[in-house]
């Protein structure tokens, strides 16, 4: 139902630290309607050519200022995935995505208010690193 | 006096979340139709809430001011499930809800709707709030969760033993669905769903009932027919969502219609100048014969049923069902 809000296209591209390529990063819109704190944000899965990446090299952020792992997440509640804005999705990968074209999937679940079942959306892209 | 138009801004939520409509946008969309009351959601339409920066508060001042819409109802949701690990207590829930009351008033609303499974021991804590800020809460009252459901009800029961003036009830009108929402089956048969699965909920809508009929009476378990044409993941989708159509009689509201402060006018495609699903002149004559003095929302769902690679028709299918709206209360008002 919300899986067009996922993964925005062309968002993509490897980051550096320390002048290197320490991973890549991906930007993405709320799969819901309005915003939420982070501490609703129930999951958050990417997966590189096919396989998931590891949960712990996940770090999130609203602001692209203060960045958070998917368990201090869990009690974030001063900083909200606004409605109209996206969050930001680094993965950790020391030399970043190789050169090339690559299929990266993200999948997005977040609680609601009143639904029991979390809200799941996923999307896929074909990445091209220059 | 009268019934009154409105739109709520859930309507346009991929004009705003796109960027293609910004919030001045969408007043000036609204101003030149000549709809005459807005509802928001806050947690969508403004950033930090329910402690919006001054600036923001200044821009939100600046629109009504300059194109004249009032405030008719701000949509607040209470999120009971903040953290994963354990539900929100009472006090915690009143906490959030007594500064959702404040941003309302500061905003101009004299409404709030509460999101479908509030609880209903937050209302007697409240009402001191609600009649300080002269801002009153009421529930939805949501297909899925309508009448029949036991928080619903429970929420009710306390509305009712409180008996302030200041908590009642908004009713969605996706509770008077007559069809079944046509761009819901074709979505979901677009993406591979089993069409004789949508032509068996048609069928119920065709009978008479609604999408709770594909359940086995008094249990969650679908019925043995209804199982057995679910055959991948958007059948499972779509069986899942079917509750969320009900096509219960109007006089259903008779014995809550002293609470009813507010509609929603629940809309996913208008076809010929009517919408497809809902029987909406009745609801509105009913409204009529009732002597309602208030606002009714358009509020477009069909965004989420729009076909892979289709765009969005948001504005076009506001103003068409506004336009409905008009005719409809003219002739039932005499008037025009």
């Amino acid at each position: 139902m919300f899986d067009n809000n996922v993964f925005i296209k062309d968002s993509c591209r490897n980051y550096s630290e320390d002048g290197r390529y320490a991973g890549f990063e991906l930007a993405t819109n709320i799969t819901y309607y309005r915003a939420i704190p982070l501490s609703m944000i129930n999951d958050i899965r990417v997966y590189l050519d096919g396989t998931e990446c590891e949960r712990a090299a996940i770090r999130c952020s609203a602001d692209k200022i203060d960045w958070f792992t998917l368990d201090e997440m869990k009690t974030v509640t001063t900083y909200k995935w606004e409605y109209d804005e996206p969050l930001y999705i680094r993965v950790l990968k020391d030399g970043g995505l190789t050169t090339g074209s690559h299929k990266v999937k993200l999948t997005v679940i977040t609680r609601t208010a009143y639904i029991p079942v979390p809200i799941e959306g996923s999307m896929e892209h074909t990445v091209l690193i220059g | 006096m009268g019934i009154k138009t409105c739109v709520s801004l859930y309507s346009l939520q991929y004009e705003f979340m796109h960027k293609r409509m910004s919030l001045e946008d969408i007043f000036r969309f609204l101003a030149d139709d000549g709809v005459q009351g807005i509802e928001i959601l806050p947690d969508q339409s403004m950033h930090r809430t329910p402690h919006p920066s001054q600036e923001t508060l200044r821009e939100w001042d600046r629109l009504v001011e300059k194109y004249g819409i009032t405030p008719a109802c701000a949509d607040v949701f209470l999120n009971t499930n903040l953290y994963e690990n354990r539900r929100l207590t009472q006090r915690e829930c009143v906490e959030l809800l007594i500064a959702e009351i404040k941003l309302a008033n500061r905003l101009g609303f004299k409404l709030i709707r509460l999101v479908s499974m509030v609880p209903g021991f937050v209302i007697e804590p409240l009402i001191p709030y609600c009649e300080q800020y002269d801002v009153a809460i009421a529930l939805e009252i949501h297909a899925g969760m309508s009448f029949d459901t036991p928080a619903t009800q429970d929420f009710i029961e306390e509305m009712r033993r409180v008996g302030s003036p200041y908590c009642g009830l908004v009713v969605d009108c996706g509770i008077f669905f007559r069809k079944l929402p046509r761009v819901m089956g074709d979505y979901c048969v677009a993406l591979g769903g089993n069409l004789e699965l949508v032509k068996y909920v048609e069928n119920l809508f065709d009978k008479g009932w609604d999408g709770w009929n594909i359940y086995t009476p008094g249990t969650h378990e679908y019925k043995p027919e209804f199982k057995a044409l679910i055959k991948n993941g958007t059948d499972h989708m779509f069986a899942a969502l079917c509750n969320g159509y009900e096509n219960k009689p109007v006089t259903i509201m008779d014995e809550y219609w002293k609470y009813i402060k507010h509609f929603h006018f629940k809309i996913f495609e208008m076809v010929d100048g009517e919408e497809y699903s809902c029987n909406t002149r009745e609801i509105l004559q009913y409204l009529h014969d009732k002597g309602y003095d208030g606002y009714i929302s358009t509020e477009y769902e069909g965004n989420r049923w729009t076909l892979p690679g289709k765009p969005t028709v948001e504005k076009e299918q506001v103003l068409l069902h506004q336009a409905m709206l008009r005719r409809y209360i003219a002739e039932i008002e005499g008037v025009g």
